[in-house]
């Protein structure tokens, strides 16, 4: 055989491995039962995840004829790849999303309406299921309430004690930084968008701000929302936080002792709880004017392309049994779920943070601009880049505020 | 050896060692990012040595993760996406290269185009159609999606060495009876081999790194690849960063380990064809 001849039959030999390869039938072509795929963000997460999984896997021993497997994608890029996939045609049979994308996947008819599944009188939802029906109608349930408070590490903050007002944060942040330790973090970069939304979202309630108000008309540049910013602003000009640090990084500083503060959702404070059970970890509530916070919403949903629409209302229908909510909550952390479920007095003890995140909600809203909850994602996009001019460029935070007004009124509100 | 000669050599000696460390400094610090104690790892001061008891995250990635399925995987779609690549891409390079028709021009500027639509935009209407053709959540459409990018870049860079290779030579076979495909094959190919390795370099990197349609095309756990795996990691609340960094190392080596079996090749096939005569 000639050596080119050779070489030619090596690559045809090695095309057709790969071909073969490529080809092979996955394990889910021999299972009998049938698939359905789950995604959230939340099967990525360290422990969450996995309890979470564990906890799908209970549905599975327990079916004959379903096998729900769960879809960990990447937070950044979730929204983006399920859309992606929706307006294909196909995507996950279930998916978790995130209120801002739930109410974008309503209006284009990507989710199905769940009214001849869910009967209201079944349940006894908790306050933000409301927030689950669109023109009086149900898409979806919630899969995690999270509340924000001011979560702190004892033994790095003056007295011990939480500040009870702006002036004292700002103080016990200052007088916590130094030797490798910071005061405080938060999120003020586009790279973290919607997390740099959700804090502000904390700052701009706790003062006492709203984007809009009750008829729908943005509020941007109100007295008290430019309060927020102002407040954003103190935080970020005080030396005291880990500037540029992503969420996730200085999230794994607090639970190595590293950071004193932080205003998070009860699925941190679970994290914390699970990834480092003997941390000084304490919560009170955020020490702002008022007690309003943000409130994480993520809704569960039946994606409108379902091949499988049995096999998930059979699945859906689980979620929602008394025993199986119990347990997702118990999962995630300083969370809630689509129906009350009491906390054990050991638990409430063995974890008093837990009550602080429990009472936070009433004063809980949604990072969503009321109203306007469809073009929130171009509100926020707006409102940011302006703050960041804030932040960034030392612009004055009035001015500022009444340009992005401006600017959403004319390109989103259409003004 | 005189004494300004021992300098200069000691100088060459010095240059390269700062060079390789530059280009293995990266590998080295994941290295020890993922063996350094949590504790310390937002101490003020860095590591710059290895904790060897932290050696279990390695153990744990590679039982606690599907790590050892992404990375066959991912070296399904990059062995795959070089061969389809190449394949597909000799004919219309030769082509190119020897041939005058109508409607060359469009067809070179054809290419051209394709590589103006970045993927983010192909990615939707790919889905839809690989959806009606059965090829989502299979490696074969994800080699098929990277191949559409490839095969255009290494047509042209094929065309350039064959450009390169003297057409005397050619005649010279056809008077000794090769068919034209013999001609390509037996007699082309052998003398733009350099070019060859340098395009098989560049489709196997963009099928081994690819990630939005990795990440879109499949939701089936078992077919991954290494790049959304990995990306796999960074949840919304936390990022286990030891995890992550023994990951990035495994998904690096073998990338780095292919690329120094061919790198020889690369400089002299990307440079094939430049100079003509």
């Amino acid at each position: 055989m000639k050596p080119q001849s050779r070489t030619v039959g090596w690559a045809f030999s090695l095309l057709v491995a790969t071909v073969l390869a490529a080809t092979a039938p996955t394990t889910a072509f021999a299972q009998a039962k049938e698939v359905i795929t789950f995604a959230a963000v939340t099967f990525s997460e360290a422990g969450r995840g996995d309890r979470l999984k564990a906890w799908i896997d209970k549905f599975n021993k327990s079916q004959n004829a379903i096998e729900v497997q769960p879809v960990a994608l990447p937070f950044a890029s979730f929204a983006k790849t399920i859309f992606t996939q929706m307006g294909g045609g196909a995507g996950p049979d279930l998916v978790r999303f995130d209120q801002i994308d739930f109410y974008a996947a309503v209006a284009a008819n990507r989710v199905l309406q769940l009214d001849e599944i869910i009967n209201d009188r079944d349940y006894k939802f908790t306050a933000p299921d409301r927030y689950m029906k669109v023109g009086g109608k149900r898409y979806g349930t919630p899969f995690e309430i999270s509340n924000y408070v001011l979560l702190y590490n004892p033994t790095l903050v003056k007295d011990r004690k939480a500040p009870a007002n702006f002036d004292e944060f700002l103080a016990t942040a200052k007088a916590a930084s130094g030797n490798g330790v910071y005061g405080f973090a938060y999120r003020a970069t586009m790279a973290e968008a919607p997390g740099f939304w959700q804090d502000l979202c904390n700052f701009v309630y706790g003062f006492g701000g709203r984007w809009s108000d009750e008829q729908g008309n943005l509020t941007l540049n109100s007295p008290k929302v430019i309060e927020g910013v102002i407040a954003y602003k103190k935080m970020y000009d005080a030396g005291v936080t880990p500037k540029g640090t992503d969420a996730a990084t200085y999230r794994r500083m607090f639970w190595e002792g590293k950071l004193a503060m932080e205003i998070d959702n009860g699925g941190v404070a679970g994290i914390f709880n699970q990834q480092a059970p003997d941390l000084p970890l304490a919560a009170a509530p955020s020490p702002f004017p008022t007690r309003a916070q943000g409130l994480v919403l993520a809704p569960f949903t039946v994606n409108a392309n379902t091949k499988h629409k049995t096999a998930a209302f059979t699945f859906y229908k689980w979620v929602l049994q008394p025993e199986n909510q119990k347990q997702l909550q118990d999962l995630l952390g300083a969370s809630n779920v689509a129906t009350v479920v009491q906390r054990s007095p050991e638990d409430l003890a063995k974890r008093p943070w837990l009550k602080v995140y429990d009472e936070q909600t009433p004063n809980s809203i949604p990072q969503l601009v009321q109203g306007q909850e469809l073009k929130t994602p171009e509100i926020l996009q707006i409102v940011l880049e302006h703050v960041l001019k804030v932040l960034q460029g030392g612009a004055d935070p009035k001015t500022t505020m009444d340009d992005a007004q401006k600017q959403a009124q004319a390109r989103v509100a259409r003004k | 050896m005189t004494r300004a000669g021992t300098w200069q050599h000691g100088l060459r000696i010095a240059a390269i060692l700062g060079l390789l460390g530059a280009a293995a400094f990266p590998l080295y610090w994941m290295f020890v990012t993922s063996m350094t104690p949590s504790s310390e790892l937002f101490a003020p001061s860095a590591r710059l040595f290895p904790k060897p008891s932290e050696i279990g995250v390695y153990r744990d990635a590679f039982h606690g993760t599907s790590v050892t399925t992404w990375v066959i995987n991912s070296a399904i779609v990059a062995v795959g996406t070089t061969l389809l690549s190449i394949a597909l891409a000799i004919f219309p390079a030769y082509a190119l290269s020897r041939f005058r028709f109508r409607g060359m021009g469009l067809v070179g500027f054809g290419l051209f185009i394709t590589q103006m639509l970045p993927e983010a935009m192909l990615v939707v209407p790919l889905y839809a159609i690989f959806g009606d053709l059965a090829l989502l959540n299979t490696l074969t459409g994800l080699i098929l999606a990277n191949s559409a990018f490839t095969v255009p870049v290494i047509t042209w860079i094929l065309k350039g060495a064959i450009d390169g290779v003297p057409i005397d030579i050619e005649e010279a076979a056809r008077i000794d009876g090769c068919s034209r495909f013999d001609i390509v094959i037996g007699v082309v190919l052998p003398l733009v081999a350099p070019t060859l390795a340098a395009a098989a370099v560049i489709a196997f990197f963009h099928g081994w790194n690819e990630y939005i349609f990795a990440q879109t095309l499949i939701s089936d756990q078992g077919l991954r690849t290494a790049s959304v795996g990995l990306a796999g990691f960074v949840g919304e609340l936390s990022t286990p960063v030891h995890t992550v960094m023994a990951i990035g190392l495994m998904y690096t080596l073998p990338a780095v380990i292919f690329y120094l079996f061919v790198q020889r090749y690369v400089v002299a096939g990307m440079t094939a064809g430049s100079v003509k005569g």
